[in-house]
């Protein structure tokens, strides 16, 4: 069975000036997807957004929404619909009047206007409010109500423009619930743009990482967490431990890397190398176990590598303990562990520990 | 605004505002005590004070003040729907725009430029400019061109717009400043046509500001004597004919009756004004500080 696309971006440039705020960006995006678009802020991701509602003209390349080339359209002739960031709701409107805004311009009948309001505020927690301005809501309601006043046009596509940058910690991770909830009970496709990594993983079936205006990979949330193929994703999505390196040699299942007065191994996931290439490592800082130096002979398995260090600095963070290491060679490596280490103290020598496997290679 | 923080001592705040109203006074006296004469049956200057009406109802029978303060009234109707679509436009331009230095510049220079020169100024190229029409009558036969330009309704409108699209221009900005952009994409998101956007989404919000262009645009038409003295042709204005009374025969009784009719107006309008842009503007801060704030659920 072939999934069929909901949007369809093809070479999408577009700049302003000399700055390229898209470099040539293609993307596909399936029928009822959650897709996120996350990145660091100027890196694209917004005008990318902006270009597929109709916003912005690209300078080149071009948008399909159901198949249906939608380059010469407006927004208000697309079948998407846009949620702003910092909500811009119609302050002089009530909450119902703000909903069914969409609906009055379509000249709908005022019965049917207000049935469809009433289910509409059901299914996004906000019964009871009709009556209310937005300046009488809390951030959470008025970010139910630009949802609501969207999703009552029955568009095909739900854009959001960091719908939940303005609230709180707890209430944004409230409100990625809600949002996963009502894209499933909806079933059409929503694009979510973002540059919390936490927030991505959270709601998305599929992200994309864009940066610099390029598109620099894409996949499911577990892949782009587990396995990054480029080194900027792995710093964007939280990793500090990255490491540039030279090959020294490798064979078919391993390759020995040279990480100044350090020599790493690592395992060869059919990367495409040479001897001498510079390249970046990267690994999680839970993938690194932390064994005090006295108990290290006991502690490695067969298929684990070790690497000197020092403790330089102990973090209690409530779920985690993150321990900074100093190496021989002045680099400092992150760990993360779930429970505090026995006995280690700062200045103690330890010896760091990981699978050949949890190593990545980046090239670039 | 409060004019006293948490721990200043309650003399402090007194003091403030006995200032403040002592500069309201001194701003405010000329015309409380023009009131004052307007009232009085013996006119400027009198020993005795004795309260009358009578020049108020005569104010009513004086045709050349009468017909003066119409025409002003006039020039205030046209220049109005003139200028604040231009000043509209132009604060949504400057919004807009990455260069707002150059067009805060350019609008606002007609207010560096003294009355007197930019008055001659337009009286000159208005001459000028009929020449040409003059011209291009005589050698088209559209002989409606010939007059086109004559000092008259048009060269006086032209005069009093380029005098006062400074001020709606800056009024209008400051309101419009405090509008988000994102509500009319939402509104074209929604399907509402650009006009649509602006007149029920952006326009009830930016409201007050365009009363008030409103407001000033008369006040600036009563106001304004050089430039429309020199650019008026024919007809009297108000303001033209109590400075030629004051100067042939001094100013009459029902001057002041007239003068103090329409300060008191004009101060009833402003206060209407602020009192309602400080209502919408308190409703906007609350909604803004809101929207700014990290919510609690």
């Amino acid at each position: 069975m072939t999934i069929k696309n909901s949007i369809e971006v093809k070479n999408l440039v577009k700049t302003y000036g000399d700055v390229y705020a898209l470099k040539n960006v293609n993307l596909q995006i399936a029928q009822g997807e959650y897709f996120v678009l996350l990145g660091p802020s100027g890196g694209g991701k917004t005008t990318l957004l902006r270009s597929i509602g109709g916003f912005i003209r690209p300078d080149k390349g071009s948008v399909a929404i159901n198949g249906k080339n939608v380059d010469n359209l407006p927004p208000d002739k697309r079948p998407t619909s846009m949620v702003f960031q910092g909500f811009a709701l119609f302050p002089h409107m009530n909450v119902s009047q703000n909903i069914g805004y969409g609906l009055k311009i379509k000249s709908i009948s005022k019965d049917i206007i207000d049935e469809k309001v009433n289910k509409m505020m059901n299914l996004v927690g906000l019964s009871g409010l009709s009556e209310r301005m937005p300046n009488e809501l809390s951030g959470g309601q008025q970010q139910r109500v630009q949802l609501a006043r969207a999703l009552i046009l029955e568009n095909d596509v739900l854009l959001l423009d960091e719908p939940l940058s303005a609230l709180d910690a707890q209430l944004r991770k409230d409100m990625c619930i809600e949002l996963k909830r009502l894209q499933k009970t909806v079933g059409i496709t929503f694009v979510h743009v973002t540059h919390n990594q936490e927030e991505a993983m959270s709601v998305a079936d599929r992200i994309a990482i864009i940066a610099n205006g390029e598109l620099l990979e894409q996949g499911t949330p577990r892949e782009i967490y587990s396995n990054p193929k480029n080194k900027f994703t792995a710093e964007f999505i939280g990793e500090k431990n990255i490491f540039k390196g030279k090959v020294l040699d490798f064979n078919k299942k391993l390759i020995n890397v040279d990480i100044i007065d350090d020599t790493i191994k690592i395992a060869n996931l059919n990367y495409d190398i040479k001897t001498n290439q510079e390249i970046y490592l990267s690994i999680k800082s839970e993938s690194i176990d932390i064994i005090k130096k006295n108990k290290i002979e006991k502690s490695i398995s067969k298929n684990n590598e070790t690497i000197n260090g020092k403790v330089s600095e102990i973090t209690f963070l409530g779920q985690f303990v993150r321990y900074l290491v100093v190496l021989n060679n002045g680099k400092e490596i992150q760990v993360r562990t779930n429970h505090e280490v026995k006995g280690l103290k700062l200045k103690d020598n330890v010896a760091l520990c990981w699978n050949i496997e949890d190593f990545l290679l980046h090239q670039n | 605004m409060t004019l006293r923080d948490d721990f200043q001592p309650i003399w402090k705040l007194l003091l403030k505002w006995l200032w403040l109203s002592f500069v309201v006074f001194v701003l405010m006296a000329p015309v409380f005590y023009t009131m004052y004469i307007s009232f009085n049956e013996l006119g400027f200057g009198a020993k005795i004070y004795t309260f009358t009406f009578q020049w108020y109802i005569n104010v009513f029978s004086d045709k050349q003040l009468l017909t003066a303060l119409g025409w002003t009234m006039i020039l205030a109707g046209i220049t109005l729907p003139i200028v604040i679509p231009f000043g509209l436009l132009s604060a949504k331009f400057y919004k807009k725009s990455h260069n707002k230095v150059w067009i805060v510049f350019v609008l606002l220079s007609p207010l560096f430029v003294p009355a007197d020169i930019l008055g001659s100024a337009l009286l000159v190229f208005f001459k000028n400019l009929n020449k040409i029409f003059t011209f291009l009558s005589d050698h088209t036969g559209l002989y409606f061109l010939e007059t086109w330009f004559d000092l008259g309704i048009m060269t006086a409108v032209i005069g009093l717009i380029v005098y006062t699209l400074p001020y709606v221009f800056v009024v209008i900005m400051i309101t419009m400043a405090r509008y988000r952009p994102e509500q009319t994409e939402a509104a074209r998101d929604l399907g509402a046509t650009a006009w649509r956007a602006f007149w029920e989404i952006e326009f009830p919000q930016i409201r007050a500001g365009v009363f008030s262009a409103c407001a000033f645009v008369v006040i600036l038409t009563f106001n304004e004597y050089t430039r429309t003295s020199l650019l008026k042709g024919g007809f009297d204005t108000f303001t033209s004919v109590l400075i030629s009374q004051m100067l042939n025969t001094g100013m009459s009784e029902e001057s002041y009756a007239m003068a103090s009719i329409v300060s008191l107006v004009a101060i009833i309008i402003v206060a209407v004004i602020l009192i309602s842009t400080s209502i919408s503007k308190e409703k906007l801060e609350k909604q803004t500080r809101r929207i700014n704030e990290p919510a609690i659920k």
